[in-house]
């Protein structure tokens, strides 16, 4: 009997001390995927900008560069575009959105900026075009700002948590 | 087959369903007009007609599908490639060339500022001009462009009114000198292709064929892009499309002088035509053309009417 309790708070302990390692590092991935994201965004306001190159073509361009989380996402968009299937614009990038961006770690807030952002693009003249970038680069920046000031407490108060919860609930169950 | 693949792309899926079903030869339809709440009419062998719902054609007005503003804004998104920002330039002109080398004419609301074209909004007539490649449609003109003293070409003005074929027979002309024949040496061509309907190039490749020795500056505004050429391409034969601005005249001076060859193409129907224009009609004063080719569409596109040397006199 004893060893049966030992053995399940040392489960306990170990699962929560991992689930605050997952949370910790599910932050780590957010910042470096909204940083790979503001990279994107940057190739495409250069693309825009210099060469005035239409969505489908920048976004292709730049799926091919990219080898990263938002490859599929990126692929999807291009292709879907190219298809011509009667969808317009922001379908086309809400359906990437909410479909190809599983393997990344953001969070249904950035989805549904980045959703938003694409609402946006494609409409009126580039002036428009590169002010709507600016604007949601500007937003990214803030993000990530927010972000990585506080990573290492945040890292930190997770892996803390993780133990300390279940060094708590093996106290409790004992 | 090819048109009709390239074409039914820029339709919203209404109008793609109908054009997808129409059993005609797309190679022969000339223009395709829509117009906000009017019914879609075809140029097809010189006639127009009204396309039914059921994809049919038609002469009863009554009887063509109805254009709604869904139709116009989901066919301007595909024509723009959903980019209307990369449009800007053309879109104040008045048209946008597709891939293909076929010309949309788009109409609307203008937005001014300052007394110049901002753009278009609101844009409620798309007239889709389709573009042709006839290869050998040259054939019979290329003897009379031939120099044969020095086995070069002759600086030559094609003439003819819209819809006459003049750039189907300049893009053939050029394909001819610069891939030569048994009679002739294949020559450097530069191509100025300012509106992408010589070459129709897509991400920089020519859709149609100009040759070998062909180079292409797509999209490049003329008078800029001919002196460009020369001092980038070194071309033996400089051709260009719709020639008529001041800017024009400094530059073909300017190509002429520098020992090359030019091929430009101007509207008019007659010789008296182009004379009395203020710009070209110093050109013709001072012969710099050696060779102009008259068209017209009198017995179907692209009819020769004649070929003239420098002085006016007719060949054939």
């Amino acid at each position: 009997m004893q060893i049966a309790k030992t053995v399940g708070c040392i489960l306990i302990i170990l699962s929560s001390t991992l689930m605050g390692f997952y949370c910790s590092s599910e932050l780590k991935s957010r910042i470096e995927d909204l940083k790979e994201l503001r990279k994107i965004i940057m190739l495409l306001k250069g693309d825009i900008r210099y060469c005035n190159t239409p969505l489908p073509e920048a976004i292709n361009a730049i799926a091919k560069r990219h080898d990263g989380n938002f490859k599929d996402f990126l692929v999807r968009v291009s292709k879907k575009l190219n298809e011509r299937s009667g969808n317009t614009f922001s379908q086309i990038w809400k359906e990437a959105v909410e479909n190809e961006l599983h393997m990344t770690s953001l969070t249904k807030k950035d989805k549904y900026q980045m959703i938003k952002f694409g609402e946006h693009l494609g409409y009126l003249d580039k002036e428009m075009q590169l002010n709507t970038l600016d604007l949601y680069l500007v937003q990214l920046d803030e993000e990530l700002r927010g972000l990585t000031s506080n990573v290492k407490e945040k890292t930190y108060l997770y892996n803390s948590l993780g133990i300390m919860a279940g060094i708590f609930i093996s106290i409790v169950l004992a | 087959m090819k048109t009709k693949d390239e074409l039914l792309k820029i339709f919203s899926s209404k109008l793609r369903a109908i054009f997808g079903s129409l059993n005609i030869n797309f190679d022969d339809l000339q223009e395709i007009r829509l117009r906000i709440n009017c019914p879609l009419i075809v140029s097809y062998r010189n006639r127009e007609y009204f396309v039914t719902e059921n994809a049919m054609l038609a002469t009863d007005p009554a009887r063509g599908f109805f254009i709604s503003r869904n139709e116009i804004d989901e066919t301007m998104e595909y024509i723009s490639n959903y980019s209307l920002y990369a449009f800007e330039e053309e879109i104040r002109q008045g048209f946008i060339t597709i891939s293909g080398g076929h010309r949309i004419g788009i109409a609307g609301k203008i937005v001014v500022q300052d007394n110049h074209i901002k753009g278009m909004k609101h844009i409620s007539f798309i007239n889709i001009r389709l573009a042709h490649q006839i290869k050998g449609c040259a054939d019979r003109v290329m003897p009379y462009l031939i120099d044969e003293t020095n086995g070069g070409i002759f600086h030559t003005l094609i003439i003819s009114p819209p819809k006459c074929g003049k750039t189907t027979l300049l893009r053939d002309i050029i394909r001819q000198i610069s891939s030569g024949g048994p009679h002739m040496r294949g020559m450097n061509v530069g191509v100025v292709d300012e509106r992408s309907e010589i070459g129709a190039c897509y991400m920089g490749v020519p859709q149609n064929e100009l040759g070998i020795r062909t180079d292409v500056l797509d999209c490049c505004p003329k008078a800029k892009g001919m002196m460009m050429l020369i001092r980038s391409m070194s071309p033996q034969v400089i051709a260009v499309d719709e020639i008529g601005s001041k800017e024009d005249l400094e530059a073909i001076n300017h190509v002429i002088n520098c020992g090359c060859k030019l091929i430009a193409t101007v509207h008019g129907s007659s010789l008296e035509d182009v004379k009395n224009k203020p710009i070209l009609g110093e050109l013709l004063q001072n012969k710099v053309f050696e060779r102009y080719i008259i068209l017209n569409n009198i017995r179907e596109i692209g009819h020769i009417e004649g070929i003239y040397d420098a002085a006016g006199n007719k060949i054939i």
